[in-house]
């Protein structure tokens, strides 16, 4: 136990970059190209770049919440961007009000107040001085909750005024003309207005990252770039392909992402030097879209789901319907003791759960190639107090087929505007060199590492 | 001087100075309470003729109980009413489940009323909005500068001191002027009660429900309400704890959501 601060010894001081989406091997492949010259001499100097697993599923809200949280979404309650009300089938977008476990940033600010977490009981009495936080636009912080330090809120955030703590910044950001997100409904007729308007979002949310990082006292300072989530949806497929029209405006983002993170490491290292701690992270991975595949007409046209035509979403869930799909792959079974027009008696549970996994394997598309990779049952994935309101199964699909749960599709696959989607196995990490994991790492092992260098504590799983 | 006699008073007071100010002028009514009462009280400062014009704003998603309501008062009042409608955009078929809430709203009701502003070159037209309704309308002035957008910007208004109100006038920009601001939902109700004046029936109880707030119908939903007269509705008023515009504003934000969520691929 050490009783007093050794002399000499620096406060603990991390900084951690989030780029929402960049996958693992896209960035291999632009450090070999060269594109990444910046990176490059981060990975070399100190650290290590990890392949990592995104949180199940692996979309943002889910992912972050996974990564600020240390706990899968049996403990934290989010599952996805949409969920329904308790025993109805009515839709409803979970925030941050939703999230039942304390943020890392909220056990090392000691300001958790009232939330429990199994991470928040291994690390809430370690911290031995309550340390102050700046964080910026990590998706799901919406609306924003008081904080040891600032939040400013990532996607979805409806009003600036809220999306904020404390109040008192507002006057700043405003004055920046500061955008939580960029317009992506641009992207569906004008590809040069909107990857104009994500170049000019991501100057001003470089220009705020700065600013706060150097005219305010912090010890943990993380933001996150979302732009590079939005441009890949539109435009992944000319990530690799240099005759692709948008090639080089893609490279081009790149390559200021590349400076933007030099400069803030560079800057970190200046003050803190190597005693400082860095973590670059993204959420999931990323890659070209094949087909989407639309999971719930998929059901219909299997007998599992009835839709009829009266109501909005879920609502139209009708008589006879055994089981419905939520976005991307999160398949719930219409339990009779769980929704109005349920019909499944809880002792049929897994055998249609086993008949709809059958069902599913044997999806292919137009072109014979099967659509499903893996299915988890809830039981295989989720362990926590909510785990009750977890989808009772969910699937991954293989690389290039996008699941969705729109519920009026006309087929089963279909093509649209966006060319990328989310990957569960090719999200990254970037830590400081010599941090291990017995297997791959996954989103949710993070916050330890984190907490790990603020309290000194030995690695314990 | 009562209450309700005050509020009249500053509202008569800021409608007079409005059309003096400016001679191009009309009152927007959406056949609500608020803008009802508002035109109650316009009607009161000019002795019953109004020298302007009054625009609905027509959806066309209106709840039928509404339009009997404008025309039996149009004519009953002799009022020069002027119906906006984006007649392109109907004809197209826009509606709340064709695209979104959101988009719905923009054509039919703001680009709606755009349209009008600029068919009778109005520089300035009278709305029935309260401060206690939403918590941005409390930064609202009585008179409002708007720009050829519609942008409000809240953070350059010039004070409001003394009852001294800036109305000048850019070219492209219009007024937007609020007598009803200080009124708060149960003082409209106290009002309307003291006036004796007609609202449309979809306020009342019906089968245990009745509007608190009324608009276009699909996106309207009832509060469960005993309240059959406009006594009834003060005294639950004086009881209830939840905001007037709750179901509209949620419904908002999801819609604001949606859209988002929509844009990258989910729903």
């Amino acid at each position: 136990v050490r009783l007093f601060k050794q002399a000499g010894r620096q406060d603990k001081k991390a900084l951690i970059i989030g780029i929402d989406g960049v996958p693992y091997t896209l960035i291999k492949e632009y450090l070999d190209k060269g594109y990444l010259p910046h990176l490059k001499g981060i990975v070399g100097h100190g650290h290590e770049i990890h392949q990592m697993n995104a949180s199940i599923p692996d979309i943002s809200s889910v992912s972050w919440t996974t990564f600020a949280t240390g706990v899968n979404p049996a403990e934290h309650g989010i599952y996805g961007f949409t969920a329904l009300r308790p025993h109805t089938y009515s839709l409803t977008f979970p925030n941050a009000t939703d999230v039942q476990a304390p943020p890392f940033w909220n056990i090392l600010g000691k300001v958790v107040e009232g939330m429990a977490s199994s991470f928040a009981a291994r690390y809430g009495n370690k911290v031995s001085k309550p340390l102050r936080s700046i964080i910026l636009n990590i998706p799901h912080t919406y609306p924003a909750y008081p904080v040891n330090g600032i939040l400013i809120s990532g996607f979805v955030a409806i009003d600036l005024q809220q999306a904020i703590f404390p109040a008192s910044i507002y006057d700043y950001l405003q004055g920046i003309g500061y955008r939580v997100d960029v317009d992506a409904q641009k992207a569906h007729h004008d590809k040069d207005a909107f990857l104009q308007d994500l170049f000019d979002c991501f100057a001003i949310r470089q220009e705020a990252v700065r600013h706060f990082f150097h005219q305010e006292p912090w010890d943990l300072f993380m933001a996150c770039i979302t732009e590079t989530d939005r441009l890949q949806h539109f435009f992944i497929d000319a990530a690799l392909d240099d005759g692709h029209p948008y090639h080089q405006a893609f490279e081009r983002f790149y390559r200021e992402l590349d400076a933007f993170m030099d400069t803030m490491v560079a800057d970190f290292r200046e003050r803190y030097g190597e005693d400082g701690f860095v973590m670059i992270l993204s959420d999931h991975g990323f890659t070209t879209i094949t087909q989407e595949v639309y999971v719930n007409t998929f059901l219909q046209e299997a007998g599992f789901l009835k839709l009829s035509t009266e109501g909005q979403f879920y609502e139209r869930i009708g008589e006879g319907t055994r089981a419905f799909d939520m976005d991307p792959g999160r398949i719930y079974l219409n339990y009779k003791d769980r929704y109005p027009r349920g019909c499944v008696d809880k002792k049929e549970g897994d055998r249609l759960r086993k008949e709809i996994t059958e069902a599913l394997r044997s999806l292919k598309d137009p072109a014979g190639t099967s659509v499903i990779d893996r299915i988890f049952t809830r039981e295989e994935i989720y362990r926590g107090p909510l785990a009750d309101q977890a989808p009772d199964l969910v699937c991954l699909p293989k690389d290039g087929y996008d699941l969705k749960g729109k519920l009026n599709s006309d087929g089963v696959f279909g093509r649209t505007v966006f060319s990328g989607m989310h990957t569960w196995h090719d999200a990254l990490c970037i830590t400081p060199q010599g941090i291990t994991w017995d297997e791959k790492p996954s989103i949710e092992d993070l916050a330890d590492v984190i907490m790990r260098y603020f309290t000194d504590e030995q690695k314990t799983r | 001087m009562d209450h309700l006699s005050v509020l009249e008073n500053n509202s008569i007071f800021i409608i007079r100075e409005a059309y003096y100010r400016f001679k191009n002028i009309a009152m927007l009514w959406s056949v609500g309470k608020d803008s009802t009462t508002l035109l109650w009280l316009c009607r009161k400062a000019f002795f019953g003729h109004i020298p302007f014009p009054i625009i609905h704003i027509d959806t066309s998603y209106k709840f039928p109980e509404m339009y009997q309501f404008r025309d039996e008062r149009a004519q009953e009042w002799g009022l020069n009413l002027i119906v906006g409608r984006n007649e392109e955009k109907l004809k197209e078929g826009m509606g709340p489940t064709k695209g979104s809430k959101l988009e719905c709203c923009g054509e039919l009701k703001t680009n709606a009323l755009k349209q009008v502003i600029k068919k009778y070159n109005l520089r300035a037209i009278l709305l029935g909005i309260r401060r206690d309704e939403h918590g941005i309308r409390a930064k609202e002035r009585y008179f409002s500068p708007r720009d050829a957008q519609f942008k409000w910007d809240y953070e350059n208004q010039p004070a409001e001191l003394w009852d001294q109100y800036k109305s000048t006038v850019y070219e492209e920009e219009h007024f937007r002027i609020h007598p009803l601001l200080h009124f708060t939902e149960l003082d409209v109700w106290h009002y309307v009660q003291r006036e004796g004046l007609p609202v449309v029936k979809l306020y009342f109880s019906k089968e245990g429900k009745r509007y608190r707030s009324i608009g276009c119908a699909p996106c309207c939903s009832p509060i469960e309400s005993q309240a059959q007269t406009v006594d009834d509705i003060v005294e639950e008023l004086k009881a209830t704890k939840t905001s007037e515009r709750a179901g509209r504003a949620q419904d908002k934000e999801d819609a604001y959501t949606m859209q988002k969520l929509r844009a990258l691929g989910y729903m």
